[in-house]
């Protein structure tokens, strides 16, 4: 008999509210990962962690502050709605 | 103008790695990079696995995902053919369709063949159901890009272990004031 009592790994999260803040996480694993293999001096490993991190969360930032600006202030300034 | 550096070519390395994260590393020597990148790659994979579930992972109705997925080598496979074999069966109205189960039905074993059954009200009221709930919309499609970057992840990862660069250690700093 299967219940329907959520199982890790199995069953699906109700994550829906909070997608956006899931780029968190796959950022620090996909950073841990790829510098772990291009980084050159390991002792330099924490350090180019943490800024490569930054980078994409910023970069990402900026892309969704200047989408939200495209899209809710100038293309209503250029092509307004007729009412 | 200095001289790109050397590279050896190691084909078991790189066989490792498209097996299991980090191993190819392991085979090379180099334990912590190895450790470093099976954290990265499988955190990756199974964090996919975790907010997405196991329908994250579909060869069958997910075919071009799963292309991406499988460069993460052992771990796509076995799970995949877990989710094909144990979640999925039969439609009740035409058994040549393999899919997952809808709210309201169970997976029952008939003639050696796994088919969906529909739930009566009182089954489905005390909690009966399909032996997982697939994620939709966004959650499912952040899970399968996680787990795609996983794979390409550990695609760099069996490139570098195929052919590594030598390890490369930090040099020295110059003393101040010198010999003195």
């Amino acid at each position: 008999m299967n219940t329907l009592a959520y199982t890790p790994f199995i069953d699906a999260l109700p994550l829906h509210d909070v997608w956006y803040l899931l780029i968190v996480p796959m950022t620090i694993f996909l950073a841990i990962g790829y510098k772990g293999v291009r980084t050159t001096h390991l002792n330099r490993y924490p350090r180019e962690v943490v800024i490569f991190i930054v980078q994409i969360l910023g970069v990402m930032a900026v892309l969704a502050i200047s989408f939200m600006i495209l899209v809710n202030v100038l293309i209503p300034m250029l092509a307004p709605m007729p009412s | 103008m200095s001289s790109p550096p050397d590279t050896d070519f190691n084909p078991l390395a790189g066989l490792a790695a498209l097996v299991f994260p980090g191993a190819g590393h392991l085979v090379l020597g180099r334990t912590k990079r190895a450790v470093l990148v099976c954290v990265g790659v499988m955190g990756l994979f199974l964090f996919g696995l975790l907010i997405g579930g196991i329908d994250s992972i579909d060869s069958k109705n997910d075919r071009v995902w799963f292309f991406g997925q499988a460069l993460v080598g052992a771990p796509t496979i076995i799970v995949d053919y877990v989710h094909q074999s144990q979640f999925k069966a039969a439609d009740p109205n035409n058994p040549s369709i393999i899919r997952s189960g809808f709210p309201g039905e169970q997976r029952v074993i008939q003639s050696g063949q796994a088919i969906w059954q529909p739930l009566t009200p009182e089954q489905i009221e005390s909690g009966m159901g399909p032996p997982n709930v697939p994620g939709l919309g966004r959650i499912n499609e952040i899970a399968m890009l996680s787990i795609v970057l996983a794979g390409m992840l550990n695609l760099i990862v069996f490139l570098d272990a195929l052919m590594p660069t030598p390890e490369k250690t930090a040099r020295p700093k110059k003393e101040e004031g010198g010999n003195a």
